[in-house]
């Protein structure tokens, strides 16, 4: 799988803007993405995740962020370590950081790139998100396309 | 005079836990259990096509999905009265002993082993004691001195760099470890083997569900098509690697997970007779052989314990109005009438009254919960492993009684161990050696049928709703890892009118009922010692011996949201 990328939407589809990565997942996955990128809805996946980020050495990963900053806000991080991924990443974000732990223990951590979205803590319920983080979306599919084709085999070879 | 102390989050799966304890005399004098986030699945789920329920709530948490998707077509088939044909009902448990084999070693290894493995003692054992050790009670090929010897150069090297990671909670050193390096070593080891091998076993979903995490289910059947020959099917390459997977499974559990819980258990034997707690067990029964509706059929039978008197087993009725009912009176909710409620004419208003977030202390005179308190015949039950195993022993069944009476005899025991902290983290070990095995021979029948020629997969006679009767009640049950499931739906004009979930953390984590009687958690912390305030690690044994997860018992989260990632100790 060396040539290939993975991108990866994690959150909660159940609690509004806290789902947008899986949002953005299922949106990218029927978006004409070029040959060499696999998409995965990674839902809550937690440990289930793993078997991803062994098999892939490129990964961009879409979560959501509670960073205190203005919802729909888009930030591109490359994380090395657990302790690089934004403190708080809503409910899904233990599972996560300890996946990321448990690649690093295993000497097996990927190439990570990972696009957080800003959401405002408000206690949300149901599929729908906010018109604030709807609202990012075009952007967010956007730059991860782009990210995707900056990513290509044929580009890293150069 | 007692000194409360606060252990918030308590897991580090899904969910938020939050345990307060009253300490007096070095031991816990009453311990309150709190759900601090909130989920609304009912409120999603309402005006929805029941048909696509089992999505929804396959999304709840990451852990246990498949279980809420399984609990939830069934529930759907109850009311629509569908019977689903017999591969199905075989690939359902196939995917069901998968998941249990992946969740069990996963809490074993990843969230429970280290509150009796001590991480960083492991870094002073001897690599060639260690594999004499490893190689004494296993048969598992990596037990070299080579091995352990390299994999503490990696440990170490980690631990010297500060990147602590995944082990950076831990209280290490703390007098209540009691392995010897050398079996620490092993544990740590295994942590790490563990963590390869579960990605593995979690394919078996990806075969039969079409995806992994939240894999597909069908009212009716299974969503996967039987083919010998079609490639994108589910034909003999494919159904030949679950076998594969299965018996790798059946493996790692034999010759790692039980050798390393007897190795463990064997130094904690005082945990044998600490956080037994109700002693009321209930299962509602899982894996058929002949079909969901024949109950005498299932390999873990149903049924209720109560007062520890294993000579009597009660049946347990879903669907009696008096049996199975969820009470608030501590709980941040309200309803429109007074006492319980049968989940059937379930209601789920939020009314928060705890304190305003960050507070120090909940007011646990009052609500305290986002957890409501469902009672059995008025009767706080516990539900999981140890209540599986426990009815499985009490109703003479042979395997149950092998296993059960070997581990005794192995550890020298008194079956009154059984009751305890150590016990519920035997029974989980115990029941994956059988569920190991009946994966095998539900798989083994699956290709019987198919051999002969029998390949259908659902039942679709009732896919058209306006089949469906303009009002039906269904209730759906499961034993999910953590314990007895069940949904109750509520289908009136093709759409969802009501959806309960009772979910095994809310048997075991919620708050006290108005009679004062408190649940399986409160109960089983009461009289644990605890040697350190600042450390308790004996209140993470035992609350972790019950696998808590929150992410489905709890229906949002708190106002903060806030994670207090540390063990505060609150008075002197």
């Amino acid at each position: 799988m060396e040539d290939r990328l993975l991108i990866m939407g994690v959150g909660n589809y159940l609690m509004g803007d806290e789902g947008v990565g899986v949002h953005a997942a299922q949106k990218l996955l029927s978006s004409g993405l070029p040959e060499y990128v696999d998409v995965v809805d990674g839902g809550t996946g937690g440990f289930h995740l793993l078997e991803y980020f062994e098999k892939y050495n490129r990964v961009i990963l879409v979560d959501a962020t509670l960073d205190g900053q203005k919802a729909g806000t888009i930030r591109l991080i490359k994380p090395k370590y657990a302790a690089d991924f934004p403190k708080s990443m809503s409910t899904h974000d233990i599972g996560l950081r300890d996946m990321v732990n448990s690649l690093q223990l295993l000497d097996k951590i990927p190439e990570m790139y990972l696009f957080v979205v800003s959401i405002e803590f408000i206690q949300q319920q149901g599929v729908e998100m906010t018109d604030e983080v709807e609202a990012a979306m075009p952007e967010l599919l956007n730059q991860v396309t782009e990210l995707a084709m900056k990513l290509s085999p044929a580009q890293a070879a150069v | 005079m007692s000194t409360r102390i606060v252990v918030d989050p308590v897991t580090r799966i899904e969910g938020h836990l939050r345990i307060e304890a009253d300490i007096e005399n070095g031991k816990i004098k009453d311990a309150y259990s709190s759900g601090t986030m909130v989920r609304l699945l009912e409120e999603i789920l309402r005006g929805r096509d029941p048909r696509d329920a089992w999505a929804y709530v396959g999304r709840v948490c990451g852990v246990c999905t498949s279980v809420h998707s399984l609990t939830s077509v069934r529930a759907v088939e109850d009311a629509l009265d569908i019977v689903i044909p017999p591969n199905a009902e075989l690939v359902r448990n196939i995917m069901f002993c998968a998941q249990y084999m992946h969740d069990h070693v996963v809490h074993f290894y990843h969230l429970h082993a280290m509150d009796w493995v001590d991480v960083v003692n492991a870094l002073k054992a001897d690599p060639k004691k260690t594999s004499e050790l490893a190689q004494s009670i296993s048969n598992w090929p990596k037990s070299s001195p080579g091995y352990f010897s390299d994999l503490q150069k990696r440990i170490g090297k980690f631990v010297e760099s500060g990147q602590l990671g995944i082990f950076s909670n831990g209280y290490w050193g703390h007098s209540a470890y009691k392995l010897p390096a050398e079996v620490n070593l092993i544990g740590l080891a295994h942590y790490l083997e563990a963590l390869e091998w579960q990605k593995e076993i979690v394919k078996v979903h990806t075969i039969f569900g079409g995806k992994n995490p939240h894999p597909n289910y069908l009212v009716g059947g299974m969503a996967c098509a039987i083919s010998t020959d079609d490639v994108s099917g589910l034909n003999a390459e494919r159904l030949a690697y679950v076998e594969q997977l299965l018996k790798q499974g059946k493996e790692f559990i034999e010759q790692v997970y039980i050798p390393d819980l007897m190795a463990i258990a064997s130094f904690y034997k005082d945990w044998g007779a600490i956080g037994g707690g109700l002693g009321n067990y209930m299962s509602y029964g899982d894996l058929p052989w002949n079909g969901y509706r024949d109950t005498s059929s299932y390999k873990f039978p149903a049924g209720a314990i109560l007062n520890k008197d294993i000579s009597k087993v009660m049946e347990v009725d879903l669907r009696k109005d008096d049996e199975v009912q969820e009470f608030i009176d501590n709980s941040w909710y309200e309803y429109k009438g007074k006492g319980g409620l049968h989940p059937w004419k379930g209601e789920s208003k939020i009314k928060y009254t705890g304190p305003k977030p960050p507070f120090e202390n909940l007011d646990t005179s009052k609500a305290y919960s986002y957890l409501k308190t469902p009672r059995w015949k008025g009767n706080a039950m516990e539900v999981g492993p140890l209540s599986r195993v426990l009815v499985g022993y009490a109703k003479g069944r042979e395997e149950f009684k092998e296993v059960v009476d070997k581990a005794l005899t192995d550890l020298n025991v008194p079956v009154t161990a059984l009751f305890s902290t150590l016990g519920r983290t035997a029974a989980r070990g115990l029941e994956s050696t059988l569920v190991a095995q009946w994966g095998i021979d539900f798989f083994n029948q699956l290709i019987d049928n198919i051999k002969k020629g029998d390949t259908r997969m659902a039942d679709s006679s009732k896919r058209d709703p306006s089949k469906w009767p303009a009002k039906a009640l269904g209730v759906g049950h499961a034993e999910a890892p953590r314990g007895a499931l069940a949904h109750w739906i509520n289908i009136e004009d093709e759409k969802i009118a009501n959806y309960q979930l009772v979910v095994p953390t809310t048997w075991n984590a919620s708050p006290r009922d108005a009679k004062g009687q408190v649940s399986a958690y409160e109960a089983a912390l009461r009289d644990t010692p605890i040697a350190d305030l600042k450390q308790p690690v004996e209140i993470l044994r035992t609350i972790h011996s019950f696998d808590p997860c929150l992410a489905c018992a709890v229906h949002l989260y708190d106002e903060e949201g806030k994670h207090i990632s540390r063990i505060s100790v609150l008075g002197d």
